[in-house]
């Protein structure tokens, strides 16, 4: 088992009986005190979300995960399958786990899938992801009221919310994470 | 990048009644520097630094991280009661909810006053920003009915952990304590890391979830500008403000003995060193000020985009600013 103090974010360690992915990292200086790190991490197996606090140069223990490419390619509702990008292998993995990650699924969608011990237990995303708007409302400017944005639907049929200026059939990109409009994409 | 005018509009009338409760409430706003000679010594924080060029001599300038230095300079010059309203910077935290390299600091000074006195300001002015006796936030109903709860640390770590800070003074004695009650104290190097590995993991999670909560009396250690308790030395007359389980002002009972100040700045300057940090002169003027305060003074700094995320109901601080650099940099 390989020791680290680098927590940052995509790092997988073992921790309280589980292994957990760390999902955000941010060093903070408490009140008057020292360095910390404050993270969250997901279980990877039940998908709970909890926040722990490091001390800044803790040693945690990193997890045996592999990630493998993978492809995304439809769901029954209750579970959602997935492909292998080099074994063809196919597997699938239920709803709960995907998550709030199933808005940014769409058919032959690549993404990582976490092995531990040999077996895909959960899914990551591109940190940022480009998709087509499919239906939105012309801007209307000088419209304070809405706050500067309206809504977009994208090809996954999930609704984000936009600048004004953006239009019916441009590609955006979109941080998979919060699902928030980053900038219009190339 | 959206640009929410709405919100920009909803800060712009929070910041316009937080002027005018000042006003109100007799205080002179004061402008204070934000590039600055000498900033404040706080052992753990990082500074930004810049170079002043004047004909090839180059001058170390620091962006301030509080404008505590300055105001009670002022405090010095018999000001009397003070506001200012500012940005500070803090190199080394970005990421999470609520942090933003740059942001905006309130802070304010009451002559003839402790932190008792603050505490009721603070009730009244998140009172009066919020226009209403309860808020929501993240789906958690908060009540600001006055009076607010008041925890000391010694309590909490009672009521959460079963611990006295008091009876373990020592780094071992706190050490096996926790151990005994299997909280993790792992790379903990002093009492202090200890303090915070548990307040931050077992404490402040639950910290004014459901009303404004006020944590009083820390630890000395943890409090160079402040006034030591007059019933028990080991703590001091700082408090910090919890709303929604985040952190949003920290106050003092000031020290004005310029004595004890001086060693306290002294220490700092020692730890700063061994934590390899910028180290910066001590403030002669800010310490000779002192000497001229005539009465007991308190003072407070409050993270105003922190206050307004939790008044706008915002879960990410970088929802209250235009320009966030979180976003900027990503």
């Amino acid at each position: 088992m390989a020791m680290t103090t680098d927590i940052k974010k995509g790092l997988a360690i073992n921790f309280k009986n589980g292994t957990w992915l760390v999902i955000e990292a941010q060093f903070v200086n408490p009140g008057k005190g020292g360095a910390f790190t404050r993270a969250k991490i997901r279980n990877l197996k039940s998908n709970q979300v909890i926040e722990y606090t490091f001390k800044a140069g803790e040693s945690v223990d990193e997890a045996d995960i592999n990630r493998r490419k993978c492809q995304y390619m439809y769901n029954d509702g209750a579970n959602f399958y997935f492909m292998d990008n080099d074994t063809y292998e196919q597997f699938s993995l239920s709803s709960e786990i995907i998550g709030t990650d199933k808005r940014f699924l769409t058919d032959g969608i690549s993404c990582y899938a976490m092995h531990i011990d040999g077996v895909p237990t959960s899914i990551e995303l591109p940190p940022k992801m480009d998709f087509k708007v499919v239906t939105t409302t012309p801007g209307i400017k000088g419209d304070t009221a809405t706050g500067g944005s309206k809504d977009a639907t994208i090809e996954t049929g999930a609704t984000i919310k936009v600048p004004l200026f953006v239009k019916e059939g441009d590609m955006i990109k979109i941080n998979t994470e919060d699902g928030s409009y980053v900038s219009k994409a190339n | 990048m959206i640009y929410d005018k709405k919100t920009a509009i909803q800060r712009n009338k929070l910041t316009k009644s937080l002027r005018s409760f000042f006003e109100k409430e007799k205080f002179l706003e004061v402008e204070t520097p934000i590039m600055v000679r000498i900033p404040g010594m706080e052992p753990h924080l990082n500074v930004f630094e810049t170079d002043l060029i004047v004909q090839n001599k180059r001058t170390k300038l620091f962006l301030n991280h509080s404008p505590e230095l300055q105001m009670k300079k002022l405090l010095g010059a018999d000001f009397g009661n003070i506001f200012t309203l500012t940005k500070t910077f803090r190199n080394g935290e970005i990421g999470g909810n609520t942090h933003n390299p740059e942001f905006t600091m309130l802070e304010w000074y009451r002559v003839k006053a402790d932190y008792k006195n603050l505490m009721k300001d603070c009730e009244k002015l998140v009172k009066t920003l919020a226009g209403k006796s309860q808020i929501t936030y993240q789906n958690n109903k908060i009540d600001l009915k006055t009076p607010w709860e008041k925890l000391s640390c010694e309590e909490l770590f009672q009521k959460y952990c079963k611990i006295s800070l008091d009876q373990n003074r020592t780094f071992k004695q706190l050490k096996n304590v926790a151990k005994e009650k299997n909280l993790d104290t792992n790379f903990c190097k002093d009492w202090d890391d200890i303090f915070f590995k548990i307040f931050l993991n077992h404490i402040e999670p639950h910290l004014g979830k459901t009303k404004p909560t006020f944590v009083y009396d820390y630890p000395s250690t943890q409090a160079a500008l402040a006034k030591k308790s007059s019933k028990n030395p080991f703590f001091a007359e700082r408090f910090e403000l919890y709303i929604g389980g985040v952190e949003i002002a920290n106050a003092f009972s000031e020290l004005t003995d310029p004595k004890e100040q001086k060693t306290r700045l002294i220490e700092e300057q020692k730890m700063r060193k061994k934590l390899k940090k910028t180290i910066f002169d001590i403030d002669g003027e800010f310490l000779a000020s002192l000497e001229s305060i005539q009465h007991n003074c308190a003072g407070i700094a409050l993270g105003v985009d922190r206050l307004f995320m939790i008044l706008m109901n915002k879960k990410n601080i970088d929802e209250t600013l235009l320009f966030p650099l979180n976003k900027i940099l990503n």
